[in-house]
């Protein structure tokens, strides 16, 4: 390893211990500062977890409250933002498991190829906080897919996970993430080749 | 058994070029330098992650201040019951200490009264197990009411 990347090492883990050490000692400045910096990562991804900005903001504060309190399980050998995708994930689906039982076959199923449109989708949901036409249309077509997939393609794509991070979020083994990486992929490039051309 | 190149050249693009090995890498950009369907399979999912980190979904002011808000209400509240929980725990060893202390003497004590008294043995001997029993009922019985209480409260706000 040469010096620079023994220097970004070395600099993520101490940067990972120190938040270790704050969430376990629950200093609120930690975490005040923890919600400014991943607020937008984080509700991005709950937005296209759950297709609905409503609950993606309950599910938000559920998450730092869940930090909060789970803090101390954090460990510093691992990125913070794997972690709290993770917390962000299980509440979803603990939560969408307790209202509506059927809509969660793709998060929860191991086996691909299962179709996931969440039953209480609104078609405007999206719509409400896509701006600009292209970001619609992404939206759309992101919705379109299974959700397994595009909770691989968000992580993967929009937040910039590496696959073994994807991976320890979805708890899916990593062939998995890349075989649904790959369908992903396939699933939604044909509808937005209409869409960009 | 040999893989379709094509599928295989996909599936690497699919995991994104910082998910490669240095082999991998070098083996899709001979196929792409070769395979025009699979350069433009490259092309059209580039273009789709440019576009997805475009895309503008932020959080507002206000959801991150109310966030900010409840996390410091809640530590709040975490503290207090952790310091409640502490001085619960310190006083269950004071007990535990001052029982071990002064059960021989009581003991003692109400031997002599029994002797005093001229009551059989296990007169006195019940005596002194309810004196000694009396004070944790009394506690025990004043913790399930504050812990029904407590129940009561939770459910009538959650509710």
């Amino acid at each position: 390893m040469n010096a620079a990347a023994c220097y970004f090492v070395n600099g993520m883990e101490s940067e990972t211990s120190a938040i270790a050490r704050g969430l376990r000692r629950r200093d609120p400045d930690l975490l005040d500062r923890l919600i400014e910096q991943y607020q937008h990562r984080l509700l991005r991804y709950l937005i296209y977890l759950t297709s609905n900005r409503e609950l993606a903001e309950d599910m938000f504060q559920e998450t730092w409250i869940r930090v909060l309190e789970r803090g101390h399980q954090y460990k510093p050998e691992y990125e913070f933002s794997t972690w709290l995708f993770s917390i962000a994930r299980n509440l979803t689906v603990d939560y969408l498991r307790k209202k509506k039982p059927a809509s969660l076959d793709g998060l929860l199923d191991e086996e691909e190829g299962v179709s996931l449109d969440p039953p209480d989708l609104r078609p405007s949901a999206l719509e409400l906080v896509a701006r600009h036409e292209q970001a619609e249309q992404i939206s759309a077509a992101l919705v379109g897919i299974a959700a397994e997939y595009r909770e691989a393609i968000v992580l993967r794509f929009q937040e910039g996970l590496a696959l073994e991070e994807i991976a320890a979020v979805t708890g899916a083994p990593l062939g998995t993430v890349k075989s649904r990486l790959y369908r992903g992929l396939n699933a939604l490039l044909p509808r937005l080749k209409g869409a960009q051309a | 058994m040999n893989r379709d190149p094509h599928q295989q050249a996909r599936e690497l693009i699919a995991f994104g070029s910082q998910g490669l090995t240095d082999s991998q890498r070098a083996q899709l950009s001979a196929h792409l330098d070769e395979c025009a369907a699979c350069r433009d399979y490259a092309q059209a999912a580039e273009q789709l992650v440019r576009s997805l980190r475009s895309v503008p979904l932020a959080a507002d002011r206000t959801l991150v201040r109310t966030t900010q808000m409840r996390v410091r209400r809640h530590a709040t509240q975490l503290q207090q019951e952790q310091e409640r929980l502490w001085l619960v725990w310190m006083s269950c060893i004071l007990v535990g200490l001052s029982a071990a202390i002064t059960t021989p003497l009581l003991w003692r004590g109400f031997q002599w009264l029994g002797e005093w008294a001229r009551v059989s043995s296990p007169v006195w001997q019940v005596g002194f197990m309810v004196f000694w029993i009396s004070p944790a009922l009394a506690a025990s019985l004043i913790f399930l009411a504050r812990g029904i209480h407590l129940t009561d409260t939770n459910g009538t706000s959650q509710g």
